[in-house]
Parts: C-alpha cells; structure tokens; sequence
C-alpha cells in the first residue's frame, strides 16, 4: 500500500521575519524531512548574510574587505553578482552599500565592490558597507524552493515576510494589502511555478497615527520612497523580485526596460491613489474595488 | 509566463475599501522579529540569539508546570542587553488560532515577569481583537506562579475565543519554558 499524501505548514523566525513553508503530496515522513532540511538551508543564508551575526560574510566583508580581498560562500557570491548587476543597470537606483553617517559625495564613478574568481570580494571604498537585506530574502526563497524539488516534493509555497514563491500545479492566491489601510486588501492574484515580492510603507498595527516614512530609501538621497506607497513585482526568481521591488518603489514607470529584462511584471500604487500595473500583467490581478 | 511588458495600465484605487476574501497568503507582515525586540526593550543595545533544545526533562518539567503539551522541540530566545546588562528575554512563538499560525512574542523581565506580548503576524480573516493592545496588556507583569488562564485573570473575546484561548496557553507555556530553562 502506497503512504497516503500529507501536507504540511510550517513557521519558523529567521531573515528578521517569519519563514513559511506550505508543501505537499509526499507522505508525512518525507514531508517532514525535506521541510526540516530546507529550513536548514534558510538558516545558513541568514547565517551567511545577517549584518547582526559577526561571523557572516555580510559582517566579514564590512570589517575586512577594504583592507583585503574576503573569499565568501558561493551562495553570498551569487547574491552579491545580481545585486552588482542591478546596481550597474539602474544606475545606482539599487544599492546593497550602507551609507556612512557623514555621507556627502554622490556615487563612486566606479564599482566600489569587486567581485573576483574564487569568490573573493573587495571592497574600493574603506568607509563602505553593506546591506543585503533587500535582496538575501528573495535569494532564500529561491533556495527553499530548490530544495523542496530536489526532495522531490510535487508542491508548495515558500514565504519569507512577503518574499513569496509558489511551486507545482497549484495556482497560490496571494493577497496585496493595501498600503495605506493594512487591513485592507488591494487586490488578488494568483501565483504557479513563479515569485513575488511587495515593499510598501512600514506596517505598524499597533501605532495609530499612519505611517508616513517609507522603509525603502532612494540612495541618491538618503530620503525615504514617498510618490509610491508600495509595489509589488512577479518574476521567475524570488530574488529578482525581491531587489526589482525596490527599484520600481523608486524609478516607477520608468523601469519598463528593467522589467522587461528580468520579464517581470509590476504593479505599484502611487501617493494619488492610481495603481499602475505593466500591461502583462493587468489582466491577472484582481481589483478589490 | 506573461510577455515582456511594453506599458503601464493605471486605475485609480479609492482608499479604505474593504473586501473580505477566502484566506490567502498575505504578502507583507504586521511587525518584524527586529521591529518587535526594539518596541519590547527600547534601550537595548544588542540582542544575542540562541536556541534552547529542549531536554526530555525540560519537555516533561513545562509540560507540569503549564498543562500544555509542548510540540517544539526547542525554543528560540534572545538575550536583550545594553553594555552587558541583562534587560531581559524576548521570545518569538507560535501557535494555532483558528485554523492557521498565530506568531506572537513575549518579552520577559530578567525575574520572569512578562515585559509585554505582541501579536507579530495574524493571518486569519477573523478573530483580529486579539491583536489589540489593552486585551494584550493583560498579561504585563504575570509570571509562573499567576494562574494565566481564560476567564479567570485573562478575558475572553467573544468572536475570537479559539484564538484568544491558544494565545493565553502559549504565554503560560513560555513562562514554564522561562522556569525551566531560563531562570
């Protein structure tokens, strides 16, 4: 007699949020197992990219890396590539560089990170640091799904605190809130075999008073995202997604050209009220009006 | 996959419309674990993370000491601390409401007392009163010795007892995990 076919959803604080894995169609013991081993591997990604841990390479690089090339995992190697590329591509727009506290001068003409073979990192500029929160979550999603499939699990979906990506037959529907009402919902989509991520204004349930600060900072500026109130993109990898969010909260409509090379679809809603979505997409979201 | 896009649709979206909708994966959270320690312990200068593995003698001593039957096999807790002094623990859980996870925190006192408890994320369509702050207010300055139980020093919600119940046995779980293995 074949094992029946269980599911499963599991919950566990890592990458400063909550980890979600939902899975199924494998008996409970594989289940169970190919679960427990994927949040292992989200554990090394928060452990390889955590700015708080001092033995991560986040936090090796920022101490060391200006003085001497740094050799990290593959894993950080590859996020550190994408977020290199991305930065090139929007001209600065996307920035994994931590601005240091008296910070006057505009972008560096040049890279201020080199990435070499064998992994190794150095860093141009002594007084740079960097962040790779607004990337290292979509990457960690990425490798959860990897690892779901690899253990031969037929379904599931991965969410990271927004970072979102759903594999197998099954459509996921996905609900956006609103950003200005968090209770409220925007609008609904369906997600199969692809990712999503949202960035918006901080979500504060207990505070009365709205928020008006947006998390997402314009790095030309230092000043906080404010004519977009939140975005949310869909692309084959959670790690696309996850950086294009940030990108689009601060370029808008003018990162069609982006999009299109990531062939990511994006919607956005501005401070006026008007929810821009890329013509690819419109048809697949559903309205809450 | 959708093609490339060429352009932009736009359509204006009034504020404060409400739809209710089947459960669904809600794509941004209510309060971060980074959010919820700084709010607990505001002066706080760095948090040390561990994980507590549970012996079975730690299992068997919280499992007596609260009547719930404990179903990690560990727990995750920070140290909270300014210029290594011990402002106390803070404690990420969760636990079941109604259908689906209910993620909570508690902050505790370096004596055990509960410093405060949030509501991190609720993804259930109803049953929300339990994210308010006076019903969470209720159970600042409890410890282990407190009874911590619905109905009696805790009260119920109406229209969200399932969530409100787990909720209050998850916080007395905690303060028998502070006994054990804490104090």
């Amino acid at each position: 007699m074949r094992p029946a076919s269980a599911s499963a959803r599991r919950s566990r604080p890592l990458l400063g949020t909550f980890v979600e894995i939902q899975a199924g169609g494998v008996s409970r013991g594989q289940l169970d197992a190919a679960i427990e081993e994927t949040f292992r591997i989200v554990a090394q990604v928060h452990r390889l990219m955590s700015p708080r841990d001092p033995n991560s390479d986040v936090s090796r690089l920022n101490r060391e890396a200006w003085a001497r090339a740094v050799t990290v995992h593959p894993w950080t190697s590859e996020v550190l590539g994408t977020a290199l590329e991305l930065q090139a591509a929007t001209g600065g727009l996307f920035d994994i560089g931590v601005a240091p506290s008296s910070w006057v001068d505009p972008l560096p003409p040049r890279p201020a990170i080199e990435l070499m073979d064998g992994h190794r990192v150095h860093f141009v500029r002594p007084d740079l640091s960097i962040d790779l929160g607004g990337i290292a979550k979509g990457f960690a999603v990425d490798r959860a799904v990897a690892s779901l499939r690899a253990r031969d699990v037929p379904h599931g979906v991965v969410n990271a605190g927004g970072d979102v990506a759903a594999f197998g037959r099954h459509a996921t529907p996905i609900a956006i809130r609103d950003p200005r009402h968090p209770r409220s919902i925007l609008c609904q989509l369906e997600l199969t075999n692809e990712a999503l991520a949202s960035s918006g204004g901080r979500i504060d349930l207990f505070e009365s008073a709205p928020v008006t600060a947006s998390a997402v900072l314009d790095p030309r500026t230092g000043a906080p995202a404010r004519t977009i109130l939140g975005a949310t993109v869909r692309a084959s990898t959670c790690m696309a997604a996850d950086a294009l969010t940030k990108v689009v909260m601060l370029g808008g409509e003018s990162m069609t050209a982006l999009l299109a090379h990531y062939r990511a679809s994006a919607l956005f809603l501005a401070a006026d009220g008007q929810l821009h979505i890329t013509s690819d997409w419109s048809g697949r979201v559903r309205l809450a009006a | 996959m959708p093609s490339a896009p060429r352009d932009w649709v736009r359509v204006a979206v009034p504020a404060a419309i409400v739809m209710s909708v089947a459960p669904a994966v809600y794509a941004t959270r209510y309060l971060t674990v980074d959010e919820a320690q700084h709010l607990a312990f505001p002066a706080a200068t760095q948090f040390t993370e561990a994980h507590v593995i549970f012996r079975p003698s730690d299992v068997a001593a919280i499992e007596r000491l609260s009547g719930q039957k404990v179903r990690s096999r560990g727990q995750q807790v920070w140290r909270a601390q300014a210029e290594g002094r011990l402002l106390g623990f803070f404690i990420v859980d969760y636990v079941i409401g109604k259908h689906l996870v209910i993620d909570y925190s508690v902050a505790l006192e370096p004596d055990g007392r509960v410093k405060s408890v949030e509501v991190l994320d609720y993804r259930e369509p109803h049953g929300g009163e339990i994210t308010s702050h006076s019903w969470l207010q209720q159970f600042v300055g409890k410890t282990s010795r407190d009874p911590v139980t619905l109905d009696r020093d805790i009260r119920n919600i109406s229209g969200a007892t399932l969530s409100s119940q787990h909720v209050t046995e998850g916080v007395k779980r905690i303060l028998a995990f502070y006994e054990t293995c804490l104090r």
